[in-house]
């Protein structure tokens, strides 16, 4: 085995000086009763040039595509090349959790930079060093809110939510028969206000929405801020595609309490849905009841600037079932490629590529827009993804595209039955004129409206 | 080695105008400004301004102020901080992998389909579990997805349970895992080998007796909902009446959770789903090689028992057979299944940690059944081997026979006032990295070991010696250890004014 340091000398020296025949007997303190009398049934091991044949025959049974214009809380963006030269060095990647500082500072100082960014993205004071993804930030911000707002145990959750995200709150919130998920309906792509209104009451903790939500339309948080905040709860802002935070304000000055969600477009790809990148943002006076890691800048015995995990008051291992989350990592390597990525694109790299998705998203609406059979379903304003009707066949649509290798936009009806036969598209700097244009041909060219 | 003493945040190095990306030019039309003005992007407050090379040597710098597992031994007792195949790597970053969306029609991503479900089949032979969900992205994720397992279960069965009970001795992780899914924790109290206890225990300090799992169980029977046992325990001791500790949970309709971070002392050699076992995580970056990545992200796959199968999360891998032709060889296609009614649903948005997912599954094909077991192996010796060298110089709390980590107390080094920290800081100075220190709770001033199997010899001895030179130092000349490290980039950091007044972000001065 070509990762185990064996050899018969050096095994027997081992062995020797533990005083044991045979590896087998240190086995003594599992009862004979519970121990496996047989080799485990699977393949035997396979050499380095085997198993990496065997993994890229996997790799090469998915279907590669010309282009994708699915976004719908995976965004496939460029990744400058430092990235993965930078992430791929040893001192990143094979390090654990920085639990001793002083020989852990290039993690430690790489999340406090991480952690800036993010307030700065979002607007707020305090953030921590990650979370799994969007829908598990969602549950941990959920459950944050419910903590902070002492008495109150609903949750307002905007139809406008990704529906996966939403499905994971529902099941972490299953557990808990005292605290309630209340769904606000969706009127022209955005939250629905009358309805907000009618389900604003005393036991409200907070409100979620998306921003831009699931359907691509920009919510305007303002205007919801006023009835949120009147009604005592918190406006939490829920963003998908945090490359919009190039192109849209910050929640914080806007009118969110708190932000959290996906942040998987800063320098990942889509990788089959993980591992992304989760992130929670709150205001200062929030910042003790935070789930999960957070780094802090202090001094050495020299008084030399460091870093280290700090609030740790709050965490499972110090308080274990009054913990405020039973988390105990971070994103770590993904955090590291968020970091590089947006200090390389700086203030105007992320303005312009921003920029540059919402060109390429309008440019792909208008010329869809040319085809007899979409048509526009409501006309809030929108970053990098938006909703057509198609009414031809939606089938056949799709076939024509995985035909010429494109893979077209959502087929909405999977997940809200009154957007049936409407698609969710998206486009971002990676989809040119010209692959755009070939869609529009191909689309073109589906069988007539049935 | 560190050939800084500071690296600048980068935002102190900030200058108007540098940028390190560079966009395609624009080939459609220039945006219209659709956004309601209030809602315009104003502008940033720290993002920095830098060049390529400015950022390459900001992350390079930063980095040599990190130790990692190509520096040498990391002997984090429960981290099990082996080594990262290089392939593992390579094969997780194939465009074929990185480039599939999560939305797309199973029939275009039937590679990763089978990935998952060739997974899923190693770690159930593994475990001896018949069921498999790949979807939590860490240990406690995992921990948290199986005790709502626990819930469904007893919902289903219209029973209100509301007590876990769990060992002193157990990772926190757990108690706040409990809390999160609903429920009360009792703790159960450990005998002085480290085992749980079925008697009640006397408390030699303030007299108080804690009750023993006998007790409990008979006082809170159809109360318990069920047991998260870490096993081998945390002082690496395998719970040898686990059996009888499952027989007693189930009598009263309870099930038995295993905390599977410490996997690493049982593949090949004992299965959870023969003793009695009913649901348990494994910590992929710990016994399968997924790297740490200085906090993550990891993956912390469920296995359960056949009375769970029904609540594992949505959706689930499924193979299907196409028929074929007499003599020819059976053709499969995968698919989700998304109809499980009974499930608890969702506990990822999509499917777990993927990458991670492609690395494991590297790290089983290239072990196989014969090096798995090989691996388990070594890394019990590994650690017997460093629990013989400093027995005798660190005091060995619990003596019963441990299997892939071996935990010392500081009780020998406390009588020359030296604590398990100070030892740790000393390691730093000569070039380790410390044990996981402080924990379990249960041993007074814990340095745990875990070495893993991909230590040599040579590293295993060098560590030795210099734990034993340690020592040696402690009774000789004790003062320098309370001032150590000394030659690490930082020295000891004061971490209660960090506390007290947070600064957990740069704001322009």
């Amino acid at each position: 085995m070509r990762y185990l340091p064996s050899s018969p000398v050096e095994d027997r020296a081992l062995l020797d000086t533990i005083g044991v025949a045979r590896a087998e007997d240190l086995l003594s303190g599992i009862p004979e009763g519970l121990r496996l009398n047989r080799g485990l049934d699977l393949p035997t091991q396979g050499s380095e040039q085997e198993v990496a044949w065997q993994m890229l025959d996997l790799a090469n049974k998915n279907t590669r595509f010309c282009a994708q214009f699915l976004g719908a809380g995976a965004y496939d963006h460029f990744v400058p090349a430092a990235i993965d030269a930078m992430v791929s060095r040893q001192e990143w990647f094979t390090a654990y959790t920085p639990y001793q500082p002083e020989i852990s500072q290039g993690t430690l100082q790489h999340i406090f930079e991480y952690q800036t960014l993010i307030c700065d993205l979002t607007g707020l004071d305090v953030t921590n060093a990650s979370l799994y993804d969007g829908g598990t930030a969602c549950v941990e911000t959920a459950l944050m809110a419910v903590r902070v707002q002492k008495k109150r145990h609903t949750v307002l959750v905007s139809r406008g939510l990704h529906p996966l995200y939403r499905d994971v709150l529902q099941t972490a919130f299953a557990p808990h028969q005292d605290l309630h998920l209340v769904e606000v309906g969706l009127k022209d792509g955005v939250t629905d206000l009358a309805d907000l209104q009618a389900k604003l009451n005393e036991d409200v903790a907070a409100v979620m929405v998306g921003y831009p939500n699931f359907l691509g339309a920009v919510e305007d948080l303002t205007a919801l801020a006023g009835p949120v905040h009147a009604a005592g709860a918190l406006l939490v802002s829920v963003t998908q595609e945090a490359l919009a935070f190039g192109w849209l304000e910050a929640p914080g000055k806007v009118g969110a309490d708190m932000a959290c969600g996906e942040a998987m477009s800063f320098g990942n790809r889509p990788t089959f849905g993980g591992p992304y990148l989760g992130f929670l943002a709150v205001k200062d006076t929030h910042k003790r009841e935070i789930p999960g890691r957070v780094v802090g800048q202090t001094k050495d015995l020299d008084g030399k600037t460091g870093y280290v995990l700090t609030l740790t008051a709050r965490e499972q291992h110090i308080r274990r079932d009054k913990a405020t989350s039973n988390i105990c990592s971070n994103q770590g390597l993904v955090t590291l490629r968020a970091n590089i990525f947006l200090q390389l694109a700086g203030p105007e790299g992320l303005k312009g590529l921003a920029a540059q998705n919402v060109a390429k998203a309008q440019h792909l609406r208008q010329r869809l827009l040319d085809l007899p059979d979409m048509e526009p379903v409501f006309d809030a304003p929108f970053f990098n993804e938006f909703v057509l009707r198609y009414k031809g066949d939606l089938a056949a649509l799709q076939e024509a595209c995985l035909a010429e290798s494109l893979l077209p936009g959502l087929d909405l009806g999977r997940f809200y039955p009154e957007y049936q036969g409407c698609i969710l598209w998206c486009a971002t700097e990676l989809h040119t004129r010209r692959m755009i244009e070939s869609l529009v041909e191909i689309l073109a060219r589906v069988p007539a409206t049935v | 080695m560190f050939l800084r003493q500071r690296e600048p945040l980068s935002f102190e190095r900030s200058v108007p105008g540098k940028r390190g990306m560079d966009l395609p030019k624009l080939d459609v039309p220039a945006a219209k400004d659709t956004r309601p003005a209030h809602l315009k992007r104003q502008g940033f407050d720290a993002l920095p301004e830098l060049s390529e090379v400015e950022v390459i040597r900001h992350f390079t710098r930063l980095s040599k102020w990190n130790y990692g597992v190509d520096d040498g031994i990391y002997p984090l007792g429960s981290c099990t901080m082996k080594h990262n195949p290089r392939l593992n790597e390579k094969v997780a970053g194939l465009p074929g992998f990185t480039d599939s969306h999560p939305m797309a029609p199973d029939a275009l991503v039937q590679g990763n389909l089978e990935l998952l479900y060739t997974l899923q089949e190693w770690l159930k032979e593994i475990t001896g579990l018949p069921g498999v969900t790949l979807q939590p992205s860490a240990g406690a994720a995992g921990e948290l997805t199986g005790v709502m397992l626990i819930r469904a279960y007893h919902v289903a069965q219209g029973a209100k349970r509301r007590v876990i009970l769990i060992p002193d001795s157990g990772h926190g992780t757990n108690p706040a895992t409990a809390a999160m899914a609903g429920y009360d924790v009792v703790e159960l109290p450990s005998r002085p080998d480290g085992t749980i206890s079925f008697e009640d225990v006397t408390d030699p300090v303030n007299g108080k007796v804690r009750k023993g799992l006998k007790t409990l169980v008979g006082e809170l029977g159809p109360e318990i909902a069920g047991a998260m046992i870490t096993n081998p325990n945390t002082v690496g001791v395998f719970e040898y009446r686990f059996k009888e500790i499952s027989d007693l949970l189930h009598s009263v309709g309870a099930l038995v959770y295993m905390d599977g971070a410490n996997m690493n002392a049982l593949v090949g050699v004992a299965r959870p789903g023969d003793f009695g076992v009913d649901v348990m995580h494994l910590n992929l970056h710990k016994t399968f090689s997924t790297p740490h990545g200085g906090g993550g992200p990891g993956a912390g796959p469920v296995c359960v028992g056949e009375k769970l199968l029904p609540f594992l999360p949505v959706p689930a891998v499924v193979r299907d057979t196409v028929k074929v032709g007499e003599g020819e060889v059976p053709k499969h296609t995968y698919r989700w299944d998304w109809n499980r009614p009974q499930s608890i649903g969702k506990v990822h948005t999509f499917f777990g940690n993927f990458g991670i997912l492609v690395r494991a599954l590297t790290y089983c094909l290239s072990h196989g059944s014969d090096g798995l077991r090989e691996a388990t192996l070594r890394a019990i010796v590994n650690a017997n081997y460093i629990r013989a060298r400093l027995k005798g110089a660190y005091a060995l709390h619990i003596d019963s026979p441990s299997l892939h980590e071996v935990v010392f107390s500081d009780t020998l080094q406390a009588k020359h006032d030296v604590h398990t920290l100070d030892i740790a800081k000393r390691l730093i100075d000569h070039g380790y990295h410390p044990p996981t220190i402080y924990f379990p709770l249960i041993v007074p001033g814990a340095l745990m070991i875990e070495p893993t199997e991909s230590e040599d010899k040579g590293e295993l001895d060098a560590f030795c010696d210099t734990m034993l030179a340690i020592a040696k130092e402690v009774e000789e000349n004790p003062e320098p250890l309370h001032h150590a490290p000394t030659l690490a980039p930082m020295r000891r950091m004061d971490e209660t004014t960090a506390a007290r007044k947070p600064v957990l972000r740069w704001t322009k001065a």
